[in-house]
């Protein structure tokens, strides 16, 4: 019975020992446990923010890629429309131009044309050709400069002239055509102006 | 822009590469335009390079291809090559010799200039000192750009130099100001996929709305390459002179341009200079850079970043070496970086910006910028030296300090110099992370900063 009781106490003891030790151990890994949460709390904190400020950058992105293309989109849409309005006034001027009554002071444009064409060239020993309109007025106004010939072969276009040194190496475009196109940039930015662009 | 027109020639004496010789001239002007008409009616532009003795040099900017002397006549405009500006030309996309090449029509023009541009006045000039933040690290925190500077990219054929161009193009702003910022781009000679992939970066990003595309490709006539850079330096001296934004002109790639330059040169049969590029090239490349920069009383500014690609890696070509006389310092991209899958690979130890001093600091910055600059510069350089030892002796033969400078070099790299091509980092994120370089090593290694800094952004482990 002795032995009985010395091996009941021994096992108590081991029991309490254990219990202890497994208490302590439960006891330090609460702590550690604690101790890994509250360093991880920063932590998260810290990822939480890094998502946040990614996603607010990738929002900002967003944002402006969205804002961008569409502004361009409408811009574009804005230009495409003017350019037609703009062409549409082109063409009526041009009809305008092309149908104006060539008596009264038609002729003296014809003048102020061949007199620049003849002093850019440096001559008036040139032969000078124009539209089947136009042939009578200019024909007339030929004798005003010696040494101009009108050429039998006519030209398209609205009017004006053009004139060939009489070798053929130099020719100068005065007609009302060539200078259109000369000053289209101009004029289409008077256009738009018009139309309250640019201003 | 007058009513008056040129007179056309037909006496075509020679043609010669990229050169029209035409005879019996007269009244011709120094860089006056010339239309070239083709047999079939074509039209290709050129300018005047000579006159003199009834005969008229013209170089052809589309080429001579096709071109015969009998049939081809050359009409001399009586103006010189006029690019048309307006604020409209913001989000256009244009071909090499400012044609929109966008499907979209010319913009009304609210001004013509002369694509040549006029010299800046010395005296005139203001100290660029205005920080401009492209969002990519290495750059704002080590080389920074400043408003109204010059500051090229040496890179090499291959490497990564067209990314970071659309990179910065697409960042690019300016900080602590509501003044409008714009970015001209252009392309000098680059492929249809560089040049699809500059357009469609901006387009996605929702930059192009700020920017103007100038497209040269590979394919086109290489003479045109000699007016591109002009061309887009006219339209941002407008942006920035008239309309007084900051403009930041990316040039990518001048080796192109001076290439073609070097054909028009050879077509002269000028004397040659080094690798038969002309005696003039630093002259002529001084006409560009030389557009940089910010006016006294004027807003705005011009800023370049010239790209040009170092045949070989050698930055003693002509092309870089007269380069870096005229600009303010050099973006050097290393081969090793890049090999090593570094982006953007930026050879720090060999790059310098020589007015970041001016553009950094309290009130531009951060107060401790240009000393944690510094402080990185000598780590990364001591870190390469151990390197170097380690390739010898090995780890093992390495103290402990070193292998934390070994450390230094690691972090600098994968983490302050490698950043995603869309990654936009602030200037405070750029700066924190290079504390987080050094905070390798110990607080007594830091001996260009300030201690006050360092107290205050030394990031304990």
């Amino acid at each position: 019975m002795a032995s009985n009781t010395a091996l009941e106490k021994t096992i108590d003891k081991i029991l309490t020992q254990t219990e202890k030790d497994i208490l302590s151990n439960i006891q330090s890994a609460l702590t550690e446990s604690q101790q890994t949460l509250d360093n991880a709390v920063p932590r998260l904190q810290q990822e939480y923010d890094k998502i946040l400020s990614d996603g607010r950058k990738e929002a900002e992105k967003i944002e402006k890629q969205i804002i961008g293309s569409s502004d361009l989109e409408a811009r574009n849409k804005q230009l495409m429309s003017l350019e037609e309005a703009v062409d549409k006034v082109f063409t009526q001027a041009l009809e305008q131009i092309a149908n104006t009554d060539r008596s009264g002071n038609y002729a003296n444009l014809i003048n102020s044309l061949l007199d620049e064409s003849t002093k850019i060239l440096g001559t008036t020993n040139v032969s000078v050709l124009t539209n089947s309109k136009d042939k009578d007025v200019v024909q007339s106004e030929l004798s005003k400069f010696p040494g101009a010939e009108l050429s039998s072969e006519t030209i398209s276009c609205l009017g004006g002239v053009i004139i060939k040194s009489k070798d053929g190496a130099m020719t100068f475009d005065n007609t009302i055509d060539a200078r259109i196109e000369r000053l289209k940039p101009l004029i289409r930015k008077d256009i738009a102006t018009k139309f309250g662009v640019g201003k | 822009m007058t009513v008056e027109g040129g007179v056309q020639y037909s006496k075509i004496a020679e043609i010669k590469g990229p050169l029209v010789i035409v005879d019996d001239v007269e009244n011709a002007a120094f860089d006056e335009l010339v239309e070239i008409e083709t047999k079939d009616g074509e039209r290709r532009l050129g300018k005047v390079l000579e006159v003199g003795n009834g005969k008229a040099i013209v170089q052809v900017f589309e080429g001579t291809t096709g071109l015969s002397i009998s049939g081809t006549n050359a009409k001399f405009v009586g103006k010189v090559m006029e690019m048309p500006v307006s604020k409209e030309v913001l989000g256009r996309v244009f071909d090499g010799l400012g044609r929109p090449k966008d499907g979209l029509p010319d913009p009304i023009a609210d001004k013509f200039i002369d694509i040549n541009g006029e010299p800046m006045n010395p005296e005139q000039r203001e100290y660029p000192k205005d920080f401009i933040q492209t969002g990519v690290s290495v750059i704002d925190g080590m080389i920074t750009l400043v408003r109204g500077q010059k500051l090229p990219i040496f890179s090499g054929s291959g490497m990564s130099h067209n990314l970071l161009a659309a990179q910065i193009a697409r960042q690019a702003s300016v900080v602590g100001t509501q003044d409008d910022f714009a970015v001209v781009f252009a392309a000098i000679g680059v492929q249809f996929s560089e040049a699809e992939y500059f357009k469609r970066s901006l387009e996605e990003s929702g930059a192009l709305k700020r920017s103007v595309l100038f497209l040269n490709l590979a394919d086109d006539p290489a003479i045109e390459r000699i007016i591109t850079p002009r061309v887009a330096l006219t339209v941002a001296e407008y942006l920035a002179f008239d309309l007084g934004m900051h403009v930041l002109v990316i040039l990518t790639d001048m080796t192109n341009y001076a290439e073609a330059l070097r054909e028009i040169s050879a077509a002269r049969e000028e004397v040659p200079g080094r690798k038969g590029y002309p005696g003039y090239l630093y002259t002529d490349l001084s006409t560009i850079y030389e557009r940089a920069g910010k006016l006294n009383g004027r807003k705005g500014s011009v800023t370049q970043v010239p790209i040009l690609s170092m045949p070989s890696d050698d930055i003693t070509h002509p092309i870089p070496d007269l380069t870096g006389y005229i600009t303010e310092g050099q973006i050097v991209l290393g081969r090793d970086l890049f090999r090593q899958g570094v982006y953007p690979p930026v050879n720090i130890l060999m790059s310098l910006s020589r007015l970041m001093k001016d553009g950094i600091g309290e009130g531009s910055t951060r107060e401790d910028h240009g000393e944690i600059s510094n402080q990185n510069y000598d780590a990364y350089s001591r870190a390469q030296e151990v390197r170097a030892l380690a390739g010898i002796v090995g780890k093992a033969g390495l103290t402990e300090i070193d292998l934390k400078y070994m450390d230094v070099g690691d972090v600098f790299e994968k983490e302050f110099l490698t950043q995603a091509t869309d990654e936009n980092r602030t200037i405070d994120e750029t700066l924190s992370i290079l504390w987080k370089v050094v905070s390798q090593l110990p607080k007594n290694e830091l001996t260009k900063v300030k201690d006050k800094f360092v107290d205050k952004y030394y990031q304990e482990k």
